[in-house]
């Protein structure tokens, strides 16, 4: 049995390729006193600047219009007027090329630290400096990959300056941290690049070894073939109807076209924070009226289940005054921001409700953020007072999610987002590439609580959609079906695949799958589980 | 040459970061003007967007903008586009 190294696979492509390990940086050489005078320090200095600028002109030009604003940003902060006078003043006092710039930098970072607006900053400044002096030493800090033949890329992580550099030599990355939302793993799936991240083991993995990278397996198999990848799980396109209905997630007008061309039973979840993002001034009623309206007519056949505004002080939204707050994701958001903009909520309700007037279709509306009974019947109260709306909650706190039983009466639906409820329930912050792994959706703790849900929603007649990422998984959106969810909503983009599983399986094969995700004692475990039962059908 | 100065508010959501001292410092050494933010005795010149990232300007806070023009208007034009900048 060859070698296997276990991760989270990231898209449904497998590849098969020569391992190249990237090593760590080569360490810098010690900073010294100038042998050559501080006019001959400078000039160095100001070559070694004017390359590294040139090198992110380059890399900007070889990237998408986002990636290619981090680069100019990052040039702005190199060429600053003041950086360089700072380092004039070091090289003045004797110190060579590299020691100038490392410790002006480390004197910016200096005045730059302590304020986590500008941790980012500060360690794109130190990412410069290294860069500087490395091209002072003559040391590549480039990826220097090669141009042709089949690699597999070995790392811990990859950032934006890393992956712009990938040659099309590259078949597959495996990376020891990240998680599915990492940089790495949205790049790789655009591309279609195989890649597994969070693979603890990566760095066992030998310079020149062949490996396959299976995606869809979880995992790396040293020696393996193309034949050895797992299958993914295939589902016949059928006009037949998924055992629960299945919605699209959208945030936009265009958002809503492009479902309506797929099987989408309705919205599942409607994005609003879009409409507001880059306002900024409030929009009148009139005006976010006109919006909805618009997404409201183009959106599929079916219930259109609207969320009310989802921001948060890592999300601001320009004209509500937002305050930095330490921990955003735990802080003012969502339907916490009724306190201070109750306002801002009713007059979203009111346009809502003459979107709905103007277009005649089903609107339901909920609110995010919710962790107690008294804060649903609060916004329960509060939409059907404006409107005529089946009412309804987002489930994405721990808190929320044991007292769903005594939510009857009080509101129609629940949804849950799969993502925040997981980053809530297991402490991981979704933003962080480290803590991948406990924010896979085929974690036992998550399907228990999800279980739970289900059960209770059952019993006091409150319907139970989730609209999270992980209902875009077909498997998963069948052990959801099993667990008593009686909605899903996927990405358009996977609207047919989980429509089309949901419609090869009866409910009682999808309790079979259920029970088979909840007897899984790892992630791991729980998928395996459920995909062997899944073959059986 | 005379000095002109205004006064601008930060409504940016995270305050003086790098996209906004990014645009204040290009724009200054685009115009060639000498132009200084004051907060509380506290100066610096407007040429750098690490000078004005380190001075930690936070949302809400109001600071004067010095600028030596030759003109009011040209000096108004500097200090309302800084405020546009300012807004996030």
């Amino acid at each position: 049995m060859s070698k296997e190294l276990k991760g989270l696979g990231v898209g449904l492509t497998a590849a098969v390729g020569t391992v190249h390990v990237v090593a760590p940086a080569q360490a810098l050489p010690a900073w010294g006193k100038s042998t050559i005078g501080a006019e001959a320090e400078a000039t160095r200095l100001k070559g070694a600047i004017a390359a590294v600028s040139a090198n992110l002109d380059e890399l900007a030009s070889r990237s998408d219009e986002t990636t290619a604003e981090i680069f100019e940003a990052l040039k702005m902060l190199l060429e600053d007027d003041e950086l360089f006078e700072v380092a004039e003043g070091y090289l003045a006092e004797g110190s060579d090329a590299a020691g100038a710039i490392g410790q002006a930098v480390n004197e910016f970072g200096e005045l730059l630290g302590g304020d986590p607006d500008f941790e980012a900053r500060v360690a794109d400044l130190q990412d410069l400096s290294r860069r500087v002096q490395a091209n002072l030493a003559g040391i590549a800090v480039g990826l220097e990959l090669p141009q042709t033949g089949q690699i597999i890329l070995v790392g811990e992580d990859f950032s934006p300056a890393d992956t712009a550099q990938f040659t099309p030599a590259v078949v597959g990355v495996i990376t020891r941290a990240g998680g599915p939302t990492s940089h790495t793993a949205i790049i790789c799936r655009a591309r279609s690049i195989a890649a597994v991240v969070s693979v603890p083991d990566a760095f066992s993995l030998e310079n020149g070894a062949t490996v396959l990278v299976d995606p869809v397996g979880d995992r790396v198999v040293v020696g393996g073939t193309v034949s050895d990848a797992t299958a993914a799980l295939t589902f016949i396109d059928t006009d037949e109807e998924p055992i629960i209905p299945v919605r699209s997630n959208i945030g936009t007008a265009a958002d809503a076209v492009v479902a309506a061309k797929t099987k989408a039973n309705g919205v599942g979840l409607f994005r609003t924070e879009l409409l507001y993002l880059s306002a900024s001034t409030a929009p009148s009623v009139d005006q976010q009226a006109a919006s909805y309206a618009e997404v409201l007519a183009a959106a599929p056949t079916g219930p259109i289940v609207v969320r009310t505004i989802d921001a948060g002080s890592d999300k601001p939204v320009p004209f509500l005054n937002m305050p930095h707050e330490e921990n955003p994701s735990l802080g003012v958001r969502g339907f916490r921001l009724i306190v201070e903009h109750r306002q801002f909520i009713i007059d979203q309700l009111t346009s809502l409700e003459a979107a709905r007037k103007q277009t005649g279709r089903e609107v339901w509306v909920m609110a995010p953020m919710i962790a107690t009974v008294d804060e649903a019947a609060e916004f329960a109260n509060l939409a059907r007072s404006i409107g005529s709306f089946k009412v309804g909650i987002m489930i994405e706190t721990p808190a929320i999610s044991m007292q769903v039983d005594r939510l009857q009466g009080v509101v129609d639906f629940v949804s849950i987002g799969t993502n925040d409820l997981s980053q809530y329930l297991f402490a991981a912050d979704r933003m962080n590439p480290a803590l991948g792994a406990l924010l896979n959706p085929w974690q036992p703790g998550l399907i228990r609580m999800l279980a739970k849900i289900g059960a209770d929603g059952a019993a006091a007649g409150v319907s139970v959609g989730v609209c999270g990422e992980s209902a875009s998984d077909p498997a998963f959106a069948v052990v959801l079906a099993g667990l008593g969810i009686t909605s899903v909503s996927a990405s358009p983009s996977q609207v047919n695949i989980v429509t089309n599983a949901l419609a090869s399986v009866t409910a009682e094969q999808a309790k079979e799958v259920a029970a088979a995700a909840l007897a899984g004692t790892d992630a791991a475990s729980a998928k395996a589980n459920v995909l062997a039962a899944l073959a059986k059908f | 040459m005379t000095i002109f100065t205004g006064e601008v508010e930060v409504l940016d959501p995270i305050g003086m970061h790098a996209r906004p001292a990014g645009q204040i410092a290009k724009l200054v050494k685009e115009s060639g003007l000498e132009v200084v933010i004051v907060r509380e005795g506290e100066e610096t010149k407007a040429n750098s967007a690490l000078r004005l990232m380190a001075m930690k300007v936070k949302t809400g806070e109001k600071v004067t903008v010095s600028v030596d023009a030759a003109d009011q208007a040209a000096a108004d034009a500097v200090i309302a586009q800084i405020q546009e900048f300012l807004k996030g």
